[in-house]
């Protein structure tokens, strides 16, 4: 299926209990768009946090996702309320300096079993109503280039976080 | 010429006291107190003047009373604990009783974010407990908070307010007795719509034979309109009125609601004379009391004794 | 612990408007527990203070650094060796935080980032309440373990006001009143003579004394 070039660059932060099979399934739509489509399993998406949301507009995702298991499918009972929570006070951090909120949507998967997570991306993105670019998009050179599949790496944290051994802070 | 307490002889003498409420103006015109003072004069004992009532800045109770004083009057003067420290209050107190006035009634006080200065600062130094008892060592043990003697004591006849229709229900009557033992000799009791709600708490009252260790006065308000009375059901703290009443107002229209509201308040009045322990009635015509006389007149009440 | 909230965006970025290198300085202690100043609110800043920057086509180099306590030289030491890679820090630790900051880099401008409230507890995640002000004279036990000083509109001692009604304060409906649950405790513990007494009015001194207190230990200096 054809997908809308917009240019754009989008994110999906998805639980892996929808498609257990996610690895495979996302490597088309990874070819076809190389660095414009990132995407993030979570073991739960709970454990998806606001901060992660911003990292990854900050890196340059023009729309992001956030796709959790239907209300009451969740596998540790609460995960996609509390994503759903921290999706929505991502929106109100990032519309405090004028970003559109909708540029972080949250979307429950329909009723398992679930389309595989190849489906559910073609399908958000195919009715995606158009959004603009970043503002500041045209403003800076940021080319993403093409990398190999072992490059990519899915740290929804945020390729800017620091890991646990190189914060200085920590008194021994 | 050393002026007493009306409101103390004419309880003494086993009187039904009428003491009634004067609201002070916004404003610096003293002719405005005169004025609502001689309105009421002669068909009530004493007079109280509310303290910056809700955390509305008026004209201070001190100045207000000092002037109903000048008018041949006797003022109860409200005093709360929300804007001032313990030593403005038992300054104040020190001169309300030289400029004449005879009665005190000590209060916390409505919290200041009701009222039309909400960034104030609420004192509340001492509450109203701590200032009863600190306003009868003033005056039976001539010295204030800490001991210091005072060269003269005031002459005061000291009160305190109590709802009976607040929570916890169960409690109120030993906050009563609390505030006997504090030094409080008479009581002004909320506006009483809850006839048999009052009566059950008198009926606990004289369990414990406090109505022998001071003189209650059952408070009531006339009500002018059915809006009011749903205002003050709905936004007034501590305030119980029973659907019946509301119904009686409302069943009205609203050209006889005042009359209809002033016929409550007869009723009240006169239902208060016959609760054993109720010594008299405290009358709160917020804004109306051009009322008072009327009411005064069909409850029975004038003309006042000679006292 | 000593809460606090972040202050509007608005007035942060007007605080910062003239720097172009921020350290954005996080605090693990009380304002990490109320999720305002911890290290994940701290990256959340400086996330969106960068990308605000970005969107006005301002320069902002904004690093974030999270210290154990703000407020103990100890920690504060740390940022001897960065701290003059910026032009400012903007703090969000709270108020004596932000203090002891600026005075050990007192030529530097520590720019607080969020208002301090109070003292409390966390009541559930996400919801703390004021229990404690600190008055220097603890009384919490004459009142069942519940402050009238902190949780009575009106601080007093021998409560309840008239306005008590339905178990909430006549201020804010969401606020039990606290003379409620003093009396209701001490029924259930068989302790209502305990109110029988008048208590007698605080000593302010122990709290407003001789203007800002302080604690010395000799046995604890160096």
């Amino acid at each position: 299926m054809n997908i809308k070039e917009d240019g754009l660059s989008h994110a999906f932060f998805f639980c892996q209990q929808l498609d257990s099979a996610q690895d495979l399934n996302r490597r088309s739509l990874e070819k076809e768009l190389g660095l414009r489509i990132r995407f993030f399993p979570l073991p739960c998406s709970g454990r998806i946090e606001s901060l992660h949301l911003l990292r990854a507009l900050e890196n340059g995702a023009d729309k992001v996702y956030i796709i959790t298991c239907p209300e009451g499918a969740c596998r540790h009972q609460e995960g996609n309320t509390r994503a759903k929570k921290r999706a929505a006070f991502a929106q109100r951090l990032i519309s405090e300096f004028g970003l559109e909120p909708d540029r972080l949507e949250f979307v429950e998967a329909p009723a398992l079993p679930s389309p595989s997570i190849d489906r559910v991306a073609r399908d958000l993105l195919a009715r995606e109503i158009r959004i603009a670019p970043l503002p500041w998009a045209g403003k800076e050179k940021k080319v993403p280039k093409e990398i190999s599949r072992k490059e990519r790496r899915d740290d929804y944290r945020g390729e800017k976080a620091p890991r646990r051994d190189q914060r200085e802070h920590r008194l021994l | 010429m050393n002026p007493e307490s009306r409101l103390k002889r004419v309880l003494f003498a086993g009187h039904f006291a009428v003491t009634a409420e004067c609201g002070p103006p916004k404003g610096a015109d003293p002719d405005l107190v005169r004025k609502k003072g001689n309105l009421l004069k002669g068909y009530v004992d004493s007079v109280n003047v509310t303290d910056n009532q809700t955390g509305v800045v008026r004209l201070c109770s001190l100045a207000a009373c000092a002037l109903l004083r000048e008018e041949g009057l006797d003022p109860v003067l409200q005093m709360v604990t929300r804007d001032r420290n313990r030593i403005a209050l038992q300054s104040d107190v020190l001169g309300g009783s030289a400029l004449g006035i005879r009665n005190l009634l000590c209060l916390s006080g409505d919290h200041q974010s009701f009222g039309n200065q909400a960034d104030a600062k609420g004192v509340f130094d001492l509450d109203s407990i701590q200032f009863l008892r600190a306003v009868r060592e003033m005056r039976d043990g001539r010295h204030i908070l800490g001991g210091e003697e005072l060269s003269r004591g005031p002459d005061l006849f000291i009160g305190a307010a109590e709802n009976p229709f607040a929570d916890p229900f169960f409690y109120r009557v030993l906050r009563l007795e609390k505030k006997t033992a504090a030094g409080a000799e008479f009581i002004q009791t909320q506006c009483i719509y809850n006839l048999p709600k009052f009566k059950e708490w008198m009926a606990r009252v004289r369990e414990r034979g406090l109505e022998k260790k001071v003189f209650i006065l059952g408070g009531v308000t006339p009500l002018k309109s059915a809006r009011m009375a749903e205002y003050m059901a709905k936004n007034v703290a501590g305030m119980d009125i029973p659907g019946e009443v509301l119904g009686r107002m409302k069943a009205v229209s609203p050209k006889q609601q005042r009359a209809e509201g002033l016929k409550i308040c007869v009723e009240t009045i006169q239902a208060l004379r016959q609760i054993q322990g109720v010594r008299g009635v405290h009358i709160m015509a917020i804004e109306w009391e051009e009322a008072v006389p009327e009411l005064v007149k069909e409850a029975g009440l004038w003309p006042r004794p000679e006292a | 612990m000593i809460t606090a909230e972040r202050k509007p965006l608005a007035e942060i970025k007007e605080s910062i408007a003239s720097y172009r290198k921020l350290l954005i300085l996080g605090c693990g202690s009380c304002v990490a527990e109320c999720a305002s100043g911890g290290e994940k609110e701290t990256a959340l800043l400086a996330s969106q203070l960068r990308m605000d920057a970005r969107r006005e086509g301002r320069s902002l180099e904004a690093k974030e650094m999270t210290l154990d306590r703000q407020c103990v030289y100890q920690f504060i030491d740390q940022l001897a060796a960065v701290i003059g890679d910026y032009d400012a820090v903007l703090s969000l630790g709270c108020g004596a935080g932000v203090q002891a900051v600026a005075e050990v880099f007192p030529r530097t401008h520590v720019i607080p980032a969020l208002n301090t409230t109070f003292l409390g507890q966390t009541k559930q995640p996400g919801l703390w309440l004021e229990n404690c002000r600190g008055c220097g004279d603890c009384k919490l036990d004459s009142f069942a373990d519940i402050c009238p000083v902190t949780r009575c509109s009106k601080g007093l001692f021998n409560g309840p006001c008239g306005g008590s009604k339905n178990e909430k304060c006549e201020v804010d409906p969401d606020t039990p009143c606290a003379w409620q649950l003093i009396v209701t405790r001490l029924e259930e513990r068989g302790k209502l003579s305990n109110l029988e007494k008048v208590h007698p009015p605080a000593r302010w001194s122990k709290k407003e004394g001789r203007g800002p207190r302080k604690i010395a230990r000799e046995d604890q200096r160096t």
